[in-house]
């Protein structure tokens, strides 16, 4: 059931934000290269994702509240109006759902009473990889095309993935071993660049609120350039087991970034070494015990 | 547990704002309070997920406790913000004047940095001016 969802915005405390990096300081630029002219069949570059939403779908709690106020959209505070619509469960997949203990969205918990794998230092996978919590320079995607894959570069974890575009067929479930980003096959339809995807290893989340998939999992998805510095992506998930029927994402907009392409290389990997001595003192609240 | 072994003082509300970082960081501190207190540093580690410092905090009585804080932004994040301090300005020995929230944890001793003063030089920790998008 679809419903209406206002969102207060508050501006005090954004600076210690990741998310205050989106702060597009390339504004001008933007507005500059939109103008210029593209090729609708190249998707190279980096891209900052700028809609509303940072979980896969319009769900209820997805929406970041400051982006419009970040990226300089909106003044702050304010109020944010977007259309949110439940996931279709199963009640399987609802069951799994209240499993998955996420630190964000409407059923936040603190995360050492959680469950998100990337606690564990575990990858993100695909399609959490395009649905990450945290938006440009900071984190974001990079594609770079070649003559017969295509490569999305996730600065977040320091991940890839591939795309195959070399004419193959798509696998049968059966002959592929599950994966963390899947495999994947793309191919230009018109100006839509479509990528179909399975074999998925069911331990990913979909996004940072703990939308759960199975190892069944089909994706496809679908890419448009809509001008030179505006890229357009819509996700569907076909997982019966899980979902009733096709789980539709919202309309993702991303922003090529001109400036942080040539420059921002900030490697965050998620290190062990590093992420657990965090988890254990500060995370966990153990300092001094 | 004997003797309170530092005081400090709790402020009003400063923000209701959660505040976002990969860590869930608005469940995690009681963002609506601030404690202020003086110690000394044992460890800066200016790394990810978040940088971190650590700090002994002695009572009147010479009782000390061991405290940790992290800061919100990426250490390449706070580089860029152009701060004026970098991961050398914090070392072991220093005196730090810190004003922190709280963890949610009943008798936790890490918090989250809002405030940062070491040998008595105030050290930014971002807000007033946005970073400068890709320089490093």
């Amino acid at each position: 059931m679809r419903q209406r969802l206002a969102i207060s915005v508050i501006s005090a405390g954004v600076f210690f934000s990741p998310l205050l990096f989106a702060q597009t300081a390339s504004k001008e630029k933007t507005a500059k290269d939109q103008t210029g002219a593209f090729d609708p069949h190249d998707l190279s570059g980096k891209w900052n994702r700028v809609s509303p939403f940072q979980t896969y779908s319009n769900v209820p709690g997805g929406a970041n509240e400051l982006q419009a106020y970040i990226l300089g959209q909106a003044p702050a505070p304010q109020k944010l109006d977007v259309e949110t619509a439940e996931a279709p469960f199963t009640a399987e997949g609802k069951a799994k759902f209240d499993k998955n203990i996420p630190s964000y969205g409407r059923r936040i918990t603190a995360p050492m009473l959680g469950n998100d794998p990337q606690a564990m230092c575990d990858p993100w996978g695909v399609p959490r990889m395009l649905n990450g919590q945290v938006a440009g320079p900071h984190a974001t995607i990079e594609m770079v095309q070649l003559p017969d894959r295509m490569f999305t570069f996730s600065q977040w974890h320091h991940d890839y993935r591939v795309v195959w575009t070399d004419g193959r067929q798509l696998p049968k479930l059966d002959e592929v071993e599950p994966r963390w980003n899947g495999y994947s096959v793309g191919k230009w339809e018109g100006n839509t660049f479509v990528v179909n995807s399975l074999g998925f290893d069911e331990r990913t989340w979909l996004d940072h609120n703990g939308y759960p998939h199975t190892d069944q999992m089909r994706l496809e998805e679908r890419y448009r350039r809509l001008d030179a510095d505006t890229l357009e992506l819509v996700e569907t998930i076909t997982d019966p087991q899980y979902y009733s029927k096709p789980f539709r994402s919202d309309t993702k907009i991303w922003k090529l970034d001109r400036e942080g392409g040539k420059t921002w290389d900030e490697q965050i990997y998620c290190v062990p070494s590093e992420e657990f001595k965090f988890n254990k003192l500060i995370r966990d609240g153990n300092v001094g015990k | 547990m004997g003797k309170q072994l530092i005081s400090y003082v709790v402020f009003g509300i400063i923000s209701g704002a959660p505040i976002f970082a990969h860590h869930g960081t608005s469940v995690t501190y009681q963002t609506d309070k601030t404690l202020t207190m003086t110690g000394i540093v044992t460890e800066f580690s200016f790394s990810y997920p978040h940088p971190q410092l650590y700090f002994d905090v002695k009572d009147a009585d010479g009782n000390v406790q061991h405290w940790g804080s992290e800061f919100g932004p990426t250490p390449l994040m706070m580089k860029n913000m152009n701060l004026g301090w970098t991961r050398d300005s914090i070392k072991p020995g220093d005196t730090v004047t810190i004003t922190c929230n709280p963890h949610r944890v009943p008798g936790s001793t890490a918090c989250l940095a809002k405030e940062l003063i070491i040998n008595g030089k105030k050290l930014p920790m971002g807000g007033g001016r946005p970073p400068t998008q890709g320089k490093e």
